[in-house]
């Protein structure tokens, strides 16, 4: 991928001519122009050299770029595994014909499949192999001085011309001196033969600029691969009064980078103590939520004294750069379910999963694998505010404001000994029969004496939990450099401009002093400021000119060698 | 905290202000249009716009009937106050009475011949006649009250007033109109005024009637002060991108009619499409806007990677919106690669440019309403 403008050609003809030093036209050199080349040649060496000159051609990086974009697309609109699995569980259901097929193309995961990976890594290859020639060719021309001035300075787009009382070499010098004075790098004829001139160059750094976000660009990627290497993610549901240690076994779920293994997590421990929830309670927007706090207790390492903390959205704890973030909330009913011979066989809080946020209607289950004399399991509805309509219960506020839970119970067989791994929000109900037509609905105290001699369960309370995310990932701060790189980079090269000035001097008709042409050229001018720049040079060497004629008739030249400062 | 709600309101009735005084800029541009002093002669349109500064600065001065050493392009291509801007030069640029001899002795026909700075740019809008005038005027005016109505809407709601879709189009309208202003005035390009402040009177008026929500406090998601860095550079971006569309689409009418001429197919001088600036100019105009975006989406894009990792524990997730400010950047940067590249620049370039556009407008609107992710705190509903 090359530059925003193609790199400069400059030939040696179009150098001295004068029409287009700078190749104005900004066309792809003919080395790297993709499409125009000649077809390839038949040894092997040559298909190479022809394959790579149409991968970092810019058109091929054009085209990298569109389908970057277009291969984004799906994973937009269609669910992704990485970020919601059970959407894509649902799409498998709605659309049992379709889905194994987009399945089949990685579509519901597409910035992990492999095409993802061909076109962004072909399009960091492209870019790499028009980059670091680049870099290369920088280097060179902070070497080389700027080009000759050409013989007709009026051809250029900027131009103007002013006379002069000094000869011409003395002309030249002060418009050099007032060049330099702006760091313009200067060059200055070798010998008198191709008469007085200066050339002038200035903004390098525009190159410099542009190179700087190309590489940083490539940089975010490395980062990102390094956070895939080495970082991890873990998801953890906590309720109210539990807590945990940093471990493997201890998640709900961990997602480890490649070359992470559980001795690398850090040892710390933490305790839900309480959360609180607090939701608008009028206006357009009532029951919105407006503020969460989980108040928690922390180890950083175990003997430590432990250390409390208000963790909230926007508001994470960093143990050691292990973050901990709160990511969800929800509520858990206590329940307590006894045999008939007055046994206790479940006592527990349940997390229950919020079906709607904007009600916090929760759904769970229950389930008693010690119950006798057949286990229990129960389907339940967590109602946080509720209101009775019609025959159903249905929530009208998300805070817990009139709890009650509405359970559909069953008695058989759970199915948790036949060795498939079972979920533990889903009840498998093929061995068990329904103990009740109709579910029954219970609020914080009561009991519900099960039909059948299967004991009765009592809906003590209600608990809250908190769902947290912990993550660690050494890339990110990588990234975030090689991001901020990448915008400087992007800023150089749009606002420092690469132009050249040139001034001649030739000796006026009348003998007496010179006429001096001054003419420039800006090869990129994003930001149109060059106009305004070269009419305030040009104002500048006139007055100079003037002002030098002033104290001394004859000013002594001043260094006339080439310089390339 | 609480909502005020008299804040509120003068918010809004300054909102319905605004969209009046902005409406009376579109009709005061469209007058411009209509009745205005003609530019240019239609002959050679583009060309004649993109040489036409330079030809007026070159005009030369200095010895009676003399002709300027690079005055090449004739001054009948020059705009209106060619003739000032050449006179300014003289004292400014010069130097003139410091060389009496130079001037004198050298003789021969030669003369002095120095590229002008322009006119300054209020000036040249005051020389531009009183359409032009009534119609900056009341554009003034209008980001005024629509200033107003911004701060007082974020000072009702204690916080940066971009919280909400319709509080980010408010937003987003008034950056276009700020951007759009200093764009026509540096560059000159009255005859636009008529559609970019005519697409931001279109838009304010749909946030105004489709999407209103009333002001209220935000989720706790949004309660960062990440909200007003992130937020803020979207909205500029937006607002700087907003104004490149409509130039692109300038850019098209103008060209294929710039083409049509060339083919022989349409008059030349023909109707309104000799008032606005021609292609070349258009294509300078569209291209140094989305320069000026870019970098802002870039930091916008960065800044809001930042945020989520604070409140979501991961810099980037491939959430809807982060995909699709993602597609975004890279029709944007293939844009500003297609301006290099032979065979692209020109109309292919430009609908990239609209392309990037069309991307962004369809995140807004299309995936933070109505594609479930991490972002969707529109509040339309």
């Amino acid at each position: 991928m090359t530059d925003v403008h193609a790199p400069q050609s400059q030939s040696p003809s179009a150098e001295t001519d004068g029409t287009d030093p700078f190749g104005i036209n900004e066309t792809e050199p003919a080395g790297t122009g993709g499409g125009v080349t000649a077809g390839p040649p038949a040894s092997g060496v040559g298909w190479l050299r022809w394959l790579w000159r149409q991968l970092t051609s810019m058109r091929t990086a054009l085209v990298l770029l569109f389908l970057l974009a277009l291969g984004s697309v799906p994973g937009s609109v269609l669910p992704q595994q990485g970020s919601d699995p059970a959407a894509v569980q649902q799409y498998f259901t709605a659309h049992p014909a379709l889905a194994p097929w987009l399945n089949h193309f990685g579509l519901f995961n597409v910035f992990a499949a492999p095409w993802f990976a061909a076109i962004y890594l072909l399009l960091f290859t492209s870019l790499v192999g028009c980059v670091v020639p680049r870099t290369f060719r920088l280097a060179g021309s902070a070497r080389t001085p700027p080009p000759r001035a050409p013989r007709n300075l009026e051809r250029l787009p900027h131009s103007g011309s002013y006379p002069s009382t000094l000869p011409p070499e003395a002309a030249v010098a002060v418009a050099a001196s007032v060049l330099g004075g702006h760091r313009f790098r200067l060059r200055r004829p070798a010998d008198s033969d191709s008469g007085h001139w200066v050339s002038a160059e200035k903004g390098y750094l525009r190159e410099v600029g542009n190179l700087l976000f190309h590489l940083a660009l490539l940089g975010v990627l490395v980062s990102i691969a390094l956070g895939g290497l080495f970082g991890f993610k873990a998801d953890k549901l906590l309720v109210e009064g539990t807590g945990f240690r940093d471990t493997r076994a201890a998640f709900d779920e961990f997602h480890p980078g490649r070359l992470v293994s559980g001795a690398d997590l850090a040892p710390f421990s933490i305790t839900l103590n309480s959360f609180s929830a607090s939701y608008l309670e009028s206006g357009q927007s009532r029951g919105q939520p407006a503020a969460f706090h989980a108040r928690i207790t922390y180890t950083a390492t175990p003997g430590d004294a432990p250390h409390s903390f208000d963790l909230q959205v926007n508001h994470p704890l960093d143990v050691d750069s292990t973050k901990v973030y709160l990511i969800g909330h929800g509520y858990a009913p206590v329940f307590k379910v006894t045999t008939a011979t007055g046994q206790v066989v479940y006592d527990q809080a349940t997390p229950f999963i919020p079906a709607n946020t904007g009600t916090f209607m929760s759904d769970g289950v229950v389930k008693v694998p010690d119950a006798a004399p057949a286990q229990l399991g129960f389907m339940g509805v967590f109602v946080p505010t509720a209101v009775r309509v019609g025959d159903t219960l249905e929530s009208a506020f998300p805070a817990p404001d009139n709890p009650a839970v509405s359970l559909i119970g069953y008695a058989g067989d759970l199915g948790m000994n036949s060795g498939v791994p079972q979920s533990v929000y889903q009840l498998d109900t093929t061995a068990m029969r329904q103990l009740t037509a109709a579910p029954h609905a219970l609020l914080p105290g009561q009991t519900w004496t099960l039909p059948g001699g299967n004991g009765k369960i009592t809906f003590v309370g209600y608990k809250q939990w908190v769902s947290l995310a912990i993550t660690y990932d050494p890339g990110q701060l990588p990234a975030l450099i090689c991001g901020m790189l990448a915008l400087g980079g992007l800023l150089l090269s749009f606002l420092i401009r690469r132009r050249r000035v040139f001034v001649r001097a030739v000796p006026a008709d009348s003998g007496l002093g010179s006429v001096v042409t001054i003419g420039g050229l800006a090869r990129t001018d994003a930001s149109g400021g060059f106009e305004d720049e070269f009419a305030s040079l040009s104002a500048e060497l006139a007055a100079a000119d003037a002002a030098a004629v002033a104290p001394a008739q004859e000013p002594e030249p001043t260094n006339q060698s080439e310089t390339g400062a | 905290m609480t909502v005020n709600l008299g804040l509120a309101q003068v918010s809004s009735d300054f909102l319905i202000a605004t969209l009046m005084i902005y409406s009376l800029a579109v009709l005061a541009f469209a007058g411009d249009f209509a009745f205005g002093r003609p530019r240019r002669a239609a002959a050679g349109a583009a060309a004649a716009i993109a040489n036409g500064k330079r030809a007026a600065e070159l005009a030369t001065v200095g010895a009676a009937g003399a002709v300027g050493t690079a005055g090449a392009a004739g001054p009948g291509a020059a705009g209106p106050g060619a003739a000032d801007s050449g006179a300014a030069s003289v004292d400014g640029a010069s130097g003139g009475p410091s060389v009496p001899d130079a001037a004198a002795t050298p003789g021969g026909g030669r003369a002095v011949a120095l590229p002008a700075r322009q006119v300054p740019a209020l000036a040249a809008a005051w020389q531009a006649g009183p359409w032009v005038r009534i119609a900056l005027t009341f554009s003034v005016v209008g980001i005024l009250a629509h200033l107003v109505a911004v701060v007082t809407r974020g000072f009702a709601v204690h916080r940066a007033p971009w919280g909400n879709m319709y509080e980010f189009v408010t937003a987003l309208t008034c950056v276009a109109a700020m951007f759009f202003l200093y764009v026509m005035i540096r560059y000159r390009a009255w005859a636009l005024g008529v559609f970019v402040m005519g697409a931001v009177v279109a838009a304010l008026g749909l946030a105004e009637t489709v999407i209103y929500t009333a002001a209220g406090p935000l989720v706790p998601a949004l309660q960062s002060y990440w909200l007003s860095i992130h937020v803020t550079a979207m909205t500029l971006a937006t607002g700087i991108f907003f104004v490149a569309a409509v130039l692109g689409i300038l850019y098209l009418v103008a060209e294929r009619y710039r083409a049509r001429v060339a083919a022989g197919k349409a008059q030349p001088g023909n109707g309104l499409l000799v008032r606005i600036p021609g292609s070349a100019q258009l294509d300078k105009l569209t291209y140094r806007t989305v320069i000026f975006g870019f970098p802002i989406w870039t930091f916008g894009v960065i800044a809001g990677a930042i945020w989520a990792d604070q409140a979501w524990g991961r810099y980037w997730g491939w959430d809807p919106v982060e995909t699709w400010a993602f597609i975004t950047w890279v029709l944007y940067a293939a844009y500003l690669h297609a301006r290099a590249t032979a065979g692209w620049r020109g109309r292919a370039a430009h609908y990239i440019n609209l392309l990037g556009f069309t991307s962004l407008t369809f995140n807004m609107i299309v995936v933070q309403v109505f594609i479930t992710g991490m972002h969707s705190y529109a509040g339309v509903s």
